[in-house]
């Protein structure tokens, strides 16, 4: 097989380890702030049991983790595995992430000084006005070095989809490598991941210069 | 309004804008404030001095509801914010708030907003029209003496500057009584002045503020009663000539020999 074919086969693999990466984001980003205020949850029991589900999923492989989501539902209710593995794909990597989002927007809204909301209560904001308008826009600042580094890693995480046989591009070049005997699909995977990354770079280099307004 | 009119101890008072009776706070189990009372009548100034851990900071966050007190009545305008120890509803704390503007020692400005943001959106979201709060802002930064900073960030300012726009934000919000935490100590020796002299046009501008401050020249000449606090106490009060002229209490005139050179 030549260079080309092998690149076209795996490129269109692209589109999927694409669709993983954004739905990802998508899910995962609001969903880690949801966790995030759980985890801080006056109530003890709801930051108990919160905190030990974060700690679940980053103690445990997000391999292990597809796996569960996937074939899980087979093993304890019988239920068909889903057509479309995309579904449960997301779902795994968009808890795991969600996990690790959290406690980037944790340590976020625990670095504002507590002056910010005593500030905002005398002049007579709301709880929620606080947090939309004085909190959050700070945290996003702060947080963002962390949050790319996150992203960088999802673009690489994508590839694990292969431990459920989902067709994206690495699954796709694991596939061809075996065939042909050949080490060139996986040296393709790493041009393509980092190209990838290259363009995550910039992006999240082009947000980080626009909430450089402000210290 | 009507349940007030019943309560003539609420009547008699109803000219103080802020009257503390016997207030109490504790942390854990250590008493910072042991029975303070006090009152204060529509454009006066106020200052209240004392040595570090008197509780002074203490005093002015229960005022304004940062800190949870124990017991005793806080009023706002002759109406109950705390009875007894008993809180209002959230909706009469909510008014009580509109009287009142707080001035932070380290201003907490919203380092995201410019000047102007900073300035004009307290308004704006209790109802005041975009373009009103914006011209009520600019007038106020020129009051303050900041014309042209308007759409610097705070990080940009000097902490004078920083401190000056936090004076104009609470002044914002037209309170009736303004707060004061030692407004200047955060601030470098030679910053300190163009925010006394801001405080002391106020004061001739007839705005009611209670000040809690070291600077003790500066409380003589603009207040019109002193608060000497010490240990959770109010030691020694009354007119600034009488305080720090002629203190009766040993514990002033200690307190204060420390301040002369
Ligand atoms: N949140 C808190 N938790 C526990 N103790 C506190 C808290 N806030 C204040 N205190 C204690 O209460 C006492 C009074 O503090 P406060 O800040 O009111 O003093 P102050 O008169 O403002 O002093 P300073 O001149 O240093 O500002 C101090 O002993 C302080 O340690
Ligand atoms: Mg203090």
């Amino acid at each position: 097989m030549s260079l080309m074919t092998m690149i076209i086969k795996m490129s269109e693999g692209l589109s999927k380890t694409c669709a993983i990466f954004f739905l990802t984001l998508l899910f995962s980003l609001p969903l880690g702030m949801i966790v995030a205020l759980l985890r801080m949850s006056k109530i003890k029991i709801v930051s108990a049991v919160t905190r030990f589900i974060i700690t679940i999923l980053r103690g445990t492989p997000l391999m292990l983790q597809l796996l569960a989501v996937t074939y899980g539902p087979y093993y304890l209710f019988g239920a068909n595995v889903a057509r479309n593995k995309l579904i449960p794909v997301v779902i795994a990597f968009s808890i795991n992430y969600a996990a690790y989002f959290a406690e980037i927007y944790r340590g976020g809204i625990e670095s504002i000084p507590v002056g910010q909301y005593e500030a905002a209560e005398v002049l007579g904001y709301t709880k929620f006005q606080t947090f939309m308008r004085i909190i959050l826009p700070q945290v996003i600042k702060r947080i963002m070095p962390s949050v790319t580094n996150e992203v960088v890693t999802l673009v690489k995480d994508t590839s694990m989809a292969f431990t459920v046989s989902y067709q994206e591009m690495f699954t796709i070049g694991k596939q061809i490598a075996n065939s042909q005997t050949s080490f060139m699909p996986f040296l393709v995977a790493g041009a393509f991941y980092y190209i990838f990354n290259v363009i995550v770079d910039w992006v999240m280099g082009r947000i980080e210069k626009r909430l450089d307004y402000y210290r | 309004m009507a349940e007030n009119k019943n309560n003539s101890a609420e009547k008699a008072k109803a000219s103080s804008i802020l009257e503390i009776r016997s207030l109490q706070k504790a942390f854990g189990g250590h008493v910072v404030l042991k029975d303070i009372s006090l009152s204060v009548e529509r454009g006066n100034v106020i200052s209240i001095i004392g040595p570090s851990g008197s509780g002074k900071s203490t005093l002015l966050r229960c005022a304004s509801f940062l800190e949870t007190a124990d017991g005793g009545d806080i009023l706002y305008d002759g109406k109950y914010a705390m009875h007894d120890g008993v809180y209002a509803s959230k909706a009469e704390l909510n008014r009580c708030r509109t009287r009142f503007g707080l001035v932070f020692q380290n201003f907490n400005l919203f380092p995201h907003y410019s000047v102007l943001r900073n300035v004009s959106e307290p308004p704006i979201i209790h109802g005041v029209d975009k373009e009103t709060a914006r011209e009520r802002a600019m007038e106020l930064l020129k009051k303050m003496g900041l014309d042209g900073k308007e759409n610097a960030y705070p990080f940009q300012l000097s902490g004078g500057q920083q401190q000056r726009v936090a004076i104009a934000r609470a002044l914002a919000l037209n309170p009736e009584v303004l707060y004061f935490d030692e407004p200047t100590s955060a601030l470098d020796p030679e910053l300190t002045g163009e925010v006394l002299k801001v405080i002391k046009q106020l004061a001739e501008d007839k705005m009611t503020m209670v000040v809690v401050t070291h600077e003790m020249p500066f409380a003589r000449a603009v207040s019109n009663h002193v608060i000497f606090m010490d240990g959770g106490v109010i030691v020694e009060e009354g007119h600034p000539e009488a305080v720090f002229g002629n203190p009766t209490q040993e514990r002033t005139r200690q307190f204060l020999r420390n301040y002369q050179r």
